[in-house]
């Protein structure tokens, strides 16, 4: 038998993970999964298990003029749902799975599962979201790019828990996601991408790429993406060169999914779409 | 009772299985019933030298190729896969022994310690290997069938043409992906071995475990259990598993359960022949089809299963709908180190005319002209002989079903308005395809095989059983069967009854194939009701009726000549699609069809049976791959071999047209099978149509369609 504990707040479910080593449950749609058994056992779970599905403090969603803050307990219906949340956050997470999936699985359970195919990751490392993670000893505020070190890997402790997740609210005109799947509903990515850009007038303040699936973490690229933005403010963007260098850091593999040469392709080709659609030109 | 047979009824089995009341094997709990559990092989070919078992535990038991007390292998067509593992394996999954006991937590840890010691011989991964097998896994040739069948004068057809074209095709497997994995429980009693499971052939598993257990006929018995889909892959696999549990529960006189998981499932049981066709025209130069040579090649899997079956259906549509007179077409079924290939619905039709309507497509083309007025003029005509050289004796109403399909989709319209759109970058296409499908087995195999029985009996309160072999499985054979009876009797729907077979109780009225069970069954429970009727007046009555072969036909089995089917069916179908400029995604836009089935006995069924059949066609064409890795198949679970959702495919619409059949009841046809057969050639044309490239592949994948493109057409 599993030993599970429901804790009827954050402070509570710190302390019972500060003292044991625990898994924390909170959609369960990535844990059921990994912890499937022969149909009729119960799923195996090596730790205590505490659900924090329920925790108030981690279901809260608030937006101020710098920040969106999502608990880290919101699942995506929730987040669908939510009257403040503009519509293109939503879009990332309206093509995840199915309704059902929608209503367990949380952004916290997709952040820590650090799948590389995990699909809200592409936008939250465009919009330079961080997540908050706390313990019995405090908080800490960690970048996303930090966050994520591999798949499956990230830099949680066993007694912290991902209560929040900040997305800065910075203003982009132009903006794109993306998801390529096998099927329309309930299907792991091929290739996720997200691409933001500001423009004021005929200039480009900023511009931002984001490529899921492609690589054991999301890929993103800084110095591609100022370089976008020298050449725009030259006027001399040469789409092409842009393709050839984020060709050079998207390292896609062949799987039972995809193929490597598919998914490369597919990200050039939205880098290019993109801007191209761009009206600086 | 009076109504009219096509009209839809509300269906005896739904309200149960809605509310979650029916039983499936898996809510079967007997008593001190113990759980089973298959070691496999890990290897693609090897001998082996040794199995290392751990200690079991007291209550736990291992059952395996030494507890077979008759033949250790599964009776299907031929003899030559055995129930368990006999010192070699052949493909990565093949069962070698069952791990027996009560608590599954210790089957599992008994499994994960017992060693198998391989000794590896190269495996034959490809039917390329397999045609050129130095050490072959069958026979000399390593073919489990090698066929030829030809007609006509092709010497004189090429001396005669005008134009040759040749092309190859070529298709992928397919999994059955039933709702319900398969599963079965084996009991022991009193010298007797029942078998409860989720089955389409009760009488398949019944002649196997006979076979297996060397019991007589009356010590075994086969009871069907609701079963969620089969779509053919209940028609073989059962036999093999059928005869495992049977063994286990002779060897621990207590009831056996072994259900599959779903990715095992997925993994190691039948799915639907991969196939490589080459087909080879002759054309006059009033654009006839005067011959054409084929080759049609199987991936078999390592076991020859259902495969000469398979191999002949594709065979005898190689020509698809065309009145092409003189043929000379080959046909391989190959054994390859893989899982073993077999039933599904269609059965070897679905590679064959996805190869025969691109082909069409392909010569048209490639001479320049109109590929409807050409697929048109060589289309086959009442008084045309098949491939096989029997008669069409019915009308084939394909021309004005082709025409309605036209119209019903607008083609002509879109195809000019899609051309535009093109010119945009806006990449819209439209194909159609026609087929057909045989009825019941083929040949003289419901006569020489079959022979299928059907029984009534009527009790004193004016109830009728239908006693048949045939099972529900969501398709609405009990409904349709019901119907046939209450109409023939008129007699009230609630008056007939339809259980799941007992083979203690039902004769043998045959598998549950082939669409045979309306046309071939459903007659014999019309002619069952007949006669019935003239006695109704009588307390109780039982009556029994036989499968006769109608008159006019005929079938030469040797020289596979004559009619190979004794009824047809036809589709038309158009699928519109939307291909993504950046993505080659692919979006189905529309899809539209027209069947003649002869008469519908139930419309709603049919209608069923119509989109589920395109949807699965569809899943083939489009994101239903599976392949394998040195003989492992690499999408093995639910998230990587995916089938479409209702989100993938849009409203279908159908109508019907008919030609009735003068043998099946009501002037019914096949159904089952014929829905699937056209959707694949339709949705691969739409895709030629939109990006002006050739396919000659399914499943058409985005990441093929990328290269093509990025290889520019
Ligand atoms: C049918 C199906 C379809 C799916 N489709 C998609 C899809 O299209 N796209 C996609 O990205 N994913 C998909 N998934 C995966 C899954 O639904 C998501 O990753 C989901 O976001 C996981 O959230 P959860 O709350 O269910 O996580 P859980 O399973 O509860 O947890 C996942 C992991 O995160 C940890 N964790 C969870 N919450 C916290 C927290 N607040 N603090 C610290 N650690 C935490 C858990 O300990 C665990 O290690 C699918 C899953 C299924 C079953």
């Amino acid at each position: 038998m599993v030993k599970v504990y429901r804790p009827s707040n954050l402070k509570e479910a710190l302390e019972i993970i500060s003292s044991e080593k625990c898994t924390l449950f909170a959609g369960g749609t990535d844990l059921m999964v990994k912890g499937k058994s022969w149909s009729g056992l119960e799923p195996s779970f090596d730790r205590p298990v505490v659900f924090i599905s329920d925790l108030d403090e981690l279901r809260k969603i608030k937006i101020n003029e710098f920040f969106l803050t999502i608990g880290g307990a919101c699942t995506f219906t929730r987040i669908i749902d939510n009257s403040q949340i503009p519509d293109f956050i939503k879009e990332a997470f309206i093509m995840i799975a199915s309704p059902g999936i929608r209503n367990m699985a949380t952004i916290g359970g997709n952040i820590c599962n650090s799948s590389p195919a995990g699909d809200c990751l592409p936008l939250l490392y465009a919009m330079d979201a961080s997540v908050v993670l706390e313990s019995i000893y405090g908080r800490r505020e960690v970048n996303i790019e930090d966050f994520i070190l591999g798949p499956g890997k990230n830099v949680i402790g066993w007694n912290e828990i991902l209560t929040e997740v900040r997305i800065p609210t910075k203003n982009f005109k132009i903006r794109a996601y993306r998801k390529v799947g096998t099927r329309k509903s309930t299907a792991l990515s091929k290739v996720s991408f997200a691409g933001l850009a500001e423009i004021e007038g005929e200039e480009l303040k900023d511009i931002r790429f984001a490529f899921g699936a492609v690589g054991p973490t999301v890929v993103r690229s800084r110095r591609i993406e100022k370089k976008i933005v020298e050449m725009v403010s030259e006027k001399k963007l040469e789409v092409g060169e842009i393709k050839k260098m984020y060709g050079s850091i998207i390292k896609p593999i062949d799987d039972q999914r995809s193929t490597a040469n598919y998914r490369r392709e597919v990200c050039l080709r939205f880098v290019e779409n993109f801007l191209m659609s761009c009206k600086w030109r | 009772m009076e109504f009219n047979i096509s009209q839809s009824v509300r269906r005896e089995d739904v309200p149960d299985k809605i509310a979650g009341i029916a039983k499936y094997i898996g809510d079967y709990k007997f008593k001190d019933m113990l759980y089973a559990r298959t070691l496999r092989s890990t290897e693609a070919r090897a001998i082996i030298k040794n199995i290392v078992f751990p200690k079991l535990p007291d209550g736990y038991c291992i059952v395996d190729k030494g507890d077979v007390p008759g033949r250790n292998r599964v009776k299907i067509i031929d003899y030559d896969m055995p129930f368990f593992a006999d010192g070699v394996v052949n493909y990565i999954g093949e069962p070698i022994a069952l791990v027996v006991g009560k608590d599954k937590r210790v089957i599992e840890s008994i499994l994960s310690q017992i060693r198998v010691e391989y000794q590896r011989i190269e495996p034959i991964l490809s039917v390329e290997d397999g045609l050129n097998a130095e050490k072959p896994i069958f026979g000399d040739n390593n073919c489990f069938s090698d066929y030829t069948i030809s007609k006509g004068d092709m010497v004189s057809a090429k001396r005669r043409a005008k134009f040759v074209y040749e092309g190859e095709y070529e298709t992928g497997y397919q999994e059955q992906f039933y709702l319900e994995p398969q599963g079965m429980i084996g009991v022991y009693e009193e010298g007797k071995v029942s078998i409860y499971g989720s089955i389409q052939c009760p009488y398949y598993v019944k002649n196997a475990v006979e076979e297996c257990l060397g019991f007589e006929p009356y010590r075994v018995r086969i009871v069907q259990t609701t079963t969620g889909g089969g779509f053919g892959g209940k028609e073989d696999y059962p036999s093999l598993i059928g005869g495992q549990v049977a063994c286990a529960a002779l060897k621990t006189k207590k009831p056996v359960c072994l259900i599959f998981e779903r990715n095992e499932d997925i993994e190691v049981t039948t799915k639907r022949h991969p196939s490589k066709i080459r087909l080879k025209s002759y054309i006059d130069e009033n654009y006839r089809v005067l011959g054409m040579e084929g080759d049609i090649v199987l991936d078999a899997g390592a076991y020859s299963g259902l495969s000469s079956v398979v191999l002949q259906r594709a065979m005898f549509a190689s020509a698809g709908v065309y009145n092409i007179e003189n043929l000379v077409v080959r046909g391989r079924a190959v054994a390859t180190n893989k899982v073993v290939s077999g039933a599904f619905r269609g059965f070897g039709a679905p590679q064959a005319f996805f190869a025969i309507e691109m082909h069409m497509e392909h010569i048209a083309r490639e001479l320049g002209i109109d590929p409807f007025e050409f697929k048109l003029s060589n289309i086959l005509r009442q008084g045309d002989r098949s491939t096989t050289g029997g008669l069409y004796r019915d009308r084939i109403l394909l021309p004005e079903m082709v025409n309605r399909v036209i119209k019903m989709s607008s083609l002509e319209e879109k195809k000019k308005a899609f051309k535009e759109k093109r010119k945009i970058g806006k990449l819209n296409g439209i194909g159609l395809s026609m087929f057909f499908h045989g009825g019941g087995f083929t040949g003289s195999g419901e006569r020489d095989h079959i022979k299928g029985r059907v029984r009534l009996v009527k009790d004193d309160k004016g109830y009728v059983e239908i006693l048949v072999s045939n099972v529900e499985m969501g398709q609405g054979a009990g409904t349709t069967l019901r119907k046939i009876a209450a109409k023939t009797l008129e007699v009230p729907l609630s008056k007939i009854i339809f259980n799941n077979p007992d083979t203690d109780r039902v004769p043998d009225s045959g598998p549950t194939v082939a669409s045979r069970t309306t046309v071939i069954v459903g007659k014999l429970v019309q002619e069952a009701s007949e006669k019935l009727k003239e006695r109704w007046s009588e307390d109780r009555v039982e009556v029994e009726v036989q499968y006769k072969y109608p008159e006019g036909f005929y079938w030469d089995n040797d020289r596979f000549e004559g009619d190979a089917y004794t009824s047809y069916s036809w589709g038309v179908n158009a699928v519109e699609v939307e291909v993504d400029p950046t993505t080659c995604e692919v979006k189905i836009n529309g899809v539209w069809a027209v069947f003649d089935i002869g008469s519908a006995i139930d419309e709603r069924i049919v209608k069923g049976q119509i989109d589920g059949g395109i949807v699965q066609g569809l899943g083939y064409a489009s994101i239903e791959v599976m392949e394998d890795r040195s003989g492992k198949i690499m999408q093995r679970k639910s998230t990587d071999y995916t089938i479409p959702t209702s989100m993938d495919v849009p409203e279908i619409k159908s109508e019907l047209m008919c030609e009735p059949y003068g043998g099946g009841p009501f002037g019914a046809k096949a159904l089952g099978e014929l829905t699937l057969v056209g959707a694949a050639p339709a949705y691969a044309l739409a895709i030629e149509d939109a990006l002006g490239v050739k396919i000659n592949k399914i499943p058409v994948r985005p990441e093929h369609l990328m290269e093509v493109v990025q290889n520019g057409k």
